[in-house]
């Protein structure tokens, strides 16, 4: 409803910014900034990946698209890391790692996305992946901004640069297609928890400052 | 989570043809412990009637499938072998289609000698239920090389861009391939000579005035598109109008080649669109015509209130300019030289304006 607006405006806003308003620039303002741009870019890219999900389960036909569908995860579709975490795990990351671990997976998806655009049959849905996958690269490009402003090191690219998922038959393709979409949700979900966590780090002063600058 | 493949279906994403009949089957591996009286087969997503299934051996079920549907989704259907349960064990992706029929009617156009686009039809009503691609091909009438077209989707879904590397005077051999997973089909080939299908932009500068206070006219003037200067043809024009409310456009075609008309005969007090095409003809010397450009984007003016009647396009050239116009627009150029940051201003605003006021005018009487 209405937040959705606000997070759209902001993240258009945020995207849009020329210099920095004449105010204190530390480099605690240009992290800060850089953590909130990117919880926006993944609430912003959560609610494209509904579309985009949506219209590539149609495209797999039923079983894909029915709502509770289930299917058993197959050993090959480990290489997609996952995002789901033990609870303690996860609120004991340090933030380098915390990051990290969000750089590697996106940096992963993306490629595999890429991919999935190239096979795609029909000019809508390579239209769509198109538009997803140049925002996805944005949002592993705010992640590496945030890393350099803290001064944490960008992790390596992936190991073995995957290409494609290759599945031995079609159907099976399309088991990991599937499961390639439900983990980049995941993975959404997930990074607006990190980087409200993140966010929470910096002094909220300074947040305020910034918006009471641009007259919001 | 299983580690293995927990079953084995055969065939593995099969090619048929609409209206065949098949014969699946799903044999769980020996680690399973599952039995084919555990096993039950979906097509995308409906379950199929154990009538048509028979155990072939303890561990293989097999389905019978007849008079087969084109493919609900391009990506293939779905047939699942699952255990009680419901758990999926595997799955095939079935292709149910037809062979591409050959296209037809491929037109193409060169935008100014300078590229070629052309669009065609596919055979079937569209619908072969597979993913088929098209090929543009094209080769000069007597040299053997074979090209392939390499943009797609320019001018809708089945067209393609050759942007460069055109030559002149030797026709072209234009054919399109279609082909799916069934079959290959090539259209009809085409010949064309590019100096045949040329087309240009519209013409650019559209303006639209009153004729003084004459309630029953308008002058139109244009400039010729630039690439007339460039290549060696002529232009023809066609105007079209319509009143602001109506959706029947009127044509008038014997505008010749003059960049200015008077259209006559139009109702006082009404706002009118028009727009302005270009035809290049006489292309090197050629007697032919080329293809009609797109129109011009739509001009408003409207005519001064009152009454009269007539019909047709005055050749007569030129507009006449009452004191206050030639005033005003004296004035606009003074502004503009003096007065940074006025460019908006101009001639054409005051047209706008007028147009509304009429507009306004018009709303108020109403009521």
């Amino acid at each position: 409803g209405d937040s959705w607006g606000i997070f759209t405006f902001l993240c258009a806003a945020l995207c849009n910014l020329p210099a920095l308003p004449a105010l204190n620039c530390t480099e605690e303002l240009g992290t800060s900034q850089s953590i909130q741009k990117t919880y926006d870019l993944t609430r912003y890219l959560e609610h494209q990946l509904r579309t985009l999900a949506g219209t590539y389960l149609n495209y797999l036909g039923p079983p894909f698209n029915e709502p509770d569908f289930n299917p058993p995860r197959l050993a090959r579709a480990e290489r997609v890391p996952s995002a789901t975490v033990d609870l303690d795990l996860w609120r004991g990351l340090t933030d380098n790692a915390r990051l990290a671990a969000n750089y590697r997976a996106y940096s992963l998806l993306l490629c595999y996305l890429r991919a999935l655009d190239g096979q795609a049959a029909t000019a809508e849905l390579r239209h769509r992946l198109g538009h997803f996958c140049s925002s996805l690269q944005g949002l592993v490009l705010s992640i590496a901004g945030v890393m350099s402003s803290l001064g944490y090191p960008l992790p390596a690219g992936p190991s073995a640069p995957p290409g494609t998922l290759v599945a031995p038959n079609d159907f099976l393709k399309k088991m990991e297609d599937f499961w390639l979409l439900k983990e980049l949700q995941t993975w959404l979900w997930r990074s607006a928890k990190d980087f409200n966590r993140l966010k929470k780090k910096v002094p909220p002063a300074v947040v305020t400052l910034r918006l009471e600058a641009r007259g919001f | 989570s299983l580690a293995a493949d927990p079953a084995v279906i055969s065939p593995q994403d099969p090619t048929l043809l609409i209206g065949s009949s098949l014969v699946a089957t799903c044999t769980v591996s020996p680690d399973s412990h599952l039995k084919a009286e555990d096993l039950y087969w979906t097509l995308n997503g409906r379950r199929l009637p154990a009538t048509s299934y028979t155990a072939l051996s303890p561990t293989t079920l097999s389905v019978a499938l007849s008079h087969l549907n084109g493919s609900k989704q391009q990506s293939g259907d779905n047939l699942v072998c699952h255990s009680r349960d419901g758990g999926i064990l595997a799955g095939s992706c079935l292709y149910v289609g037809l062979p591409p029929e050959k296209p037809v009617n491929i037109t193409c156009w060169s935008k100014n000698m300078k590229d070629l686009t052309c669009k065609w039809a596919p055979g079937t009503e569209g619908e072969t239920f597979l993913p088929t691609n098209y090929t543009l091909k094209y080769k000069l009438r007597w040299y053997g090389r074979d090209n392939t077209c390499q943009e797609y989707h320019t001018a809708g879904p089945y067209s393609c861009h050759i942007p460069k590397d055109l030559a002149l005077f030797t026709p072209y051999e234009i054919w399109v391939e279609a082909s799916n997973r069934l079959g290959v089909a090539v259209s009809d080939v085409v010949m064309l000579d590019i100096l045949d299908v040329v087309t240009t932009d519209p013409p650019p500068d559209v303006h639209v005035s009153r004729v003084g206070d004459l309630e029953d006219q308008l002058s139109v003037r244009w400039s010729s598109p630039p690439a007339l200067k460039d290549f060696l043809f002529q232009a023809k024009y066609q105007i079209q109008y319509r009143v602001e409310d109506s959706s029947e456009w009127k044509v008038v075609d014997d505008v010749g080649n003059q960049t200015s008309c008077r259209l006559a005969g139009l109702r006082p007090g009404t706002v009118y669109f028009v727009q302005v095409r270009c035809n290049p003809y006489g292309i090197y010397g050629s007697k032919k015509a080329g293809i009609w450009s797109d129109w011009s984007n739509p001009t408003a003016a409207s005519t001064p209130r009152s009454e009269r009647a007539a019909g047709g396009c005055d050749p007569k050239g030129g507009e006449q300019n009452t004191t206050l116009r030639r005033e005003l627009k004296q004035f606009f150029g003074w502004v503009k030289k003096h007065a940074y940051g006025c460019s908006n201003l101009g001639i054409k605003l005051y047209d706008q304006w007028r147009v509304w006021l009429q507009k306004s005018h018009k709303t108020r009487n109403q009521v």
